[in-house]
């Protein structure tokens, strides 16, 4: 997950050299075959490698891991997202709302509330969205779409997801990465990630 | 009189309305030609400024399309004068707000904000005009100076790479937090500068014989967008520093009167060029309207969609208006989304999109049956689409 565009600024004016990811801290190693309880719900993950998680979550009911750092190769968790709520913190409810899920949202709405919560939230100009399909997801039927999009930095991103609506509550795992190495390099750890989910 | 002293007799003129001799009021200053740096600090400033136009030449979001920037060029050429437009390198960066700026070393930014808001040439030329105006009173420098008498070159390097470095160098973080905007804590003009840049952007329009009411009408309109918003968001207060523009040029109701009031005394022309604008703006207005739209932005949106609709209901607009209700799919959003697809089907039957949002707004309302035919027309004329896989399992008998 992208954190606030307000850090790069920080960063880049502190100094240029100052721009390498953050180390991750150990406390945070999720291990591969142990399987964890994620975004505070009952979805659950069987990771078939190690993952770092991020301290700081991007939203109430949202978790994010990494393997290389943050922004490199992300997996967000998105659970029980309930209709009127958003799917980031949002910075000011007011100055700053964000999409909410609505309780007539479908399945083909999911695209279009993640790109609003991108543009919204981390001020990006340039999104696209790529192709979507029908999927099967926890057992019911979902949507696997991708997206592509230039943040701040100038760097292009994409992102794959899958998502599912269970009695009205979005359950949700997406993947961002620069398009450029990052992506195509841990795809497939995404993907297993996903193939381990289940929901009690 | 030198035209420094005349714009300042000017602006007093404005106090006492009508005292100074009216013929004269907007005449144009002579132009000195484009200033250089004086000192070792100015010096330092063009170099990083040189350095932040690089970066935004390279940028991304630089919208490269030669015909949108030959005519974007051709109306500050014809706002200004040739004389003084000649060396100014303009940058039309795809970023949704409303904003413009011009920085010391001759170049403009204009964002695809500001031309989504323009309803012809005249409103156009009057931003450009005065964005050129507070270039040629070499205001930012002025601004330039007096801060540097508190804080040391180093700093100001700083702040001026890191504006540099993000978004084209001259957006800003976040579309909702202006106040964080490296370029409005730096070039926040002041309100006498405001008052010169009005005064000598009517003297450009006075000159081309451009409407000068469009400039009034211009400034009021991102006023009242700003309210809309504040509305919208239940926020109390007019403030309009959000707005990206104001964050540079500060702005209140006042000064929507007495632009109307300047307006009404500038002699000259009546030239709009609506035709003009709309042919240019054509074939980039859906994907404005599309990055608008998505700002999660309803009232201020909603506001101006129905400005540029109150001259014409053109398909795109109606189009729009319909996407933005969808998205926010209130309860009673819906009904209304779908009237304005209906509306902007029967403009234009060819709109995919309409049938698709149409569709989607009716299956959402539970209307199925009627949702079917919609869809199914949309995977007709689109059947390559990116989403028609899922479109089809809607479509599909359950
Ligand atoms: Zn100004």
């Amino acid at each position: 997950m992208l954190k606030s565009l307000l850090k790069p600024v920080l960063l880049i004016s502190a100094a240029a050299a100052l721009t390498a990811p953050a180390a991750l801290s150990a406390n945070d190693l999720i291990k591969s075959g142990e399987t964890v309880a994620v975004a505070k719900s009952t979805l659950s993950i069987t990771p078939p490698r190690d993952w770092n998680k991020l301290s700081a979550r991007p939203g109430k009911k949202a978790e994010t891991w990494t393997l290389d750092g943050e922004q490199l190769n992300d997996i967000s968790f998105y659970s029980d997202i309930a209709p009127g709520e958003p799917l980031l913190r949002e910075r000011s409810k007011k100055r700053d709302p964000l999409p909410k899920l609505r309780s007539n949202s479908l399945l083909t709405d999911v695209p279009e509330f993640l790109e609003g919560t991108y543009r919204a939230h981390f001020g990006i100009a340039v999104f696209s969205l790529g192709a979507s399909k029908p999927t099967k997801f926890l057992n019911e039927p979902a949507i696997q779409f991708t997206y592509e999009y230039v943040t701040p930095d100038e760097l292009t991103r994409r992102g794959e997801a899958i998502a599912v609506l269970r009695s009205g509550k979005l359950f949700m795992i997406t993947y961002d990465a620069p398009k450029l190495h990052f992506f195509e390099r841990n795809i497939e750890d995404y993907r297993a990630v996903v193939a381990s989910a289940k929901i009690a | 009189m030198r035209p420094m002293v005349r714009l300042l007799a000017a602006v007093a003129a404005m106090a006492t309305l009508g005292a100074a001799n009216p013929e004269r009021e907007f005449d144009l200053p002579t132009y000195t030609g484009a200033y250089q740096p004086q000192n070792v600090d100015e010096r330092g400033m063009w170099m990083v400024d040189d350095e932040s136009e690089r970066l935004t030449r390279d940028s991304r979001l630089v919208i490269r399309d030669e015909a949108l920037n030959n005519y974007v060029h051709s109306v500050l050429c014809r706002a200004v004068g040739n004389d003084r437009c000649g060396g100014v390198r303009i940058y039309i960066l795809r970023v949704p707000v409303f904003n413009a700026n011009m920085s010391p070393n001759g170049t403009m930014r204009v964002y695809s904000g500001l031309l989504l808001r323009m309803r012809n040439e005249a409103e156009l030329a009057s931003i450009l005009g005065h964005e050129f105006a507070h270039f040629e009173m070499r205001h930012s420098l002025d601004e330039f100076r007096r801060k540097r008498s508190t804080s040391d070159l180093l700093a100001w390097t700083a702040v001026l790479g890191t504006l540099a470095a993000t978004y084209g160098g001259g957006s800003t973080q976040s579309y909702g937090d202006f106040r964080i905007s490296v370029y409005g804590a730096l070039f926040r003009f002041s309100r006498d500068q405001e008052r010169e840049a009005d005064i000598l952007g009517f003297s450009y329009m006075a000159e081309a014989k451009y409407r000068p009411s469009a400039a009034s009408e211009v400034w009021r309109s991102a006023m009242n967008e700003a309210d809309a918003t504040s509305t919208g968001r239940a926020l109390r207060g007019q403030r309009y520093d959000k707005t990206a523009f104001f964050a540079t040029h500060p702005t209140n109701l006042e000064r929507a009167d007495y632009l109307s009031a300047l307006a009404n005394r500038v002699p000259g022309g009546e030239y709009e060029g609506r035709n003009a604008y709309q042919a240019a703006l054509a074939p980039w207005l859906d994907q404005f309207l599309e990055d608008q739209i998505k700002l999660n932005d309803f009232a201020g949106t909603e506001y101006l969609i129905t400005r540029l609709g109150a001259e014409e209901w053109t398909a795109p607009l109606l189009l729009a208006r319909a996407e933005l209700y969808r998205l926010r799919a209130n309860p009673r959003d819906l009904p209304n989304a779908v009237e304005f697809y209906r509306q902007a089907l029967t403009l234009n039957p060819d709109l995919p999109t309409a049938y698709r949002g149409m569709g989607l707004s009716l299956m959402r309302m539970d209307r199925k049956s009627e949702a079917t035919p919609s869809l199914s027309r949309y995977l007709e004329l689109k059947p390559d689409a990116l989403d028609a896989d899922m479109i089809r399992s809607l479509v599909a008998p359950q």
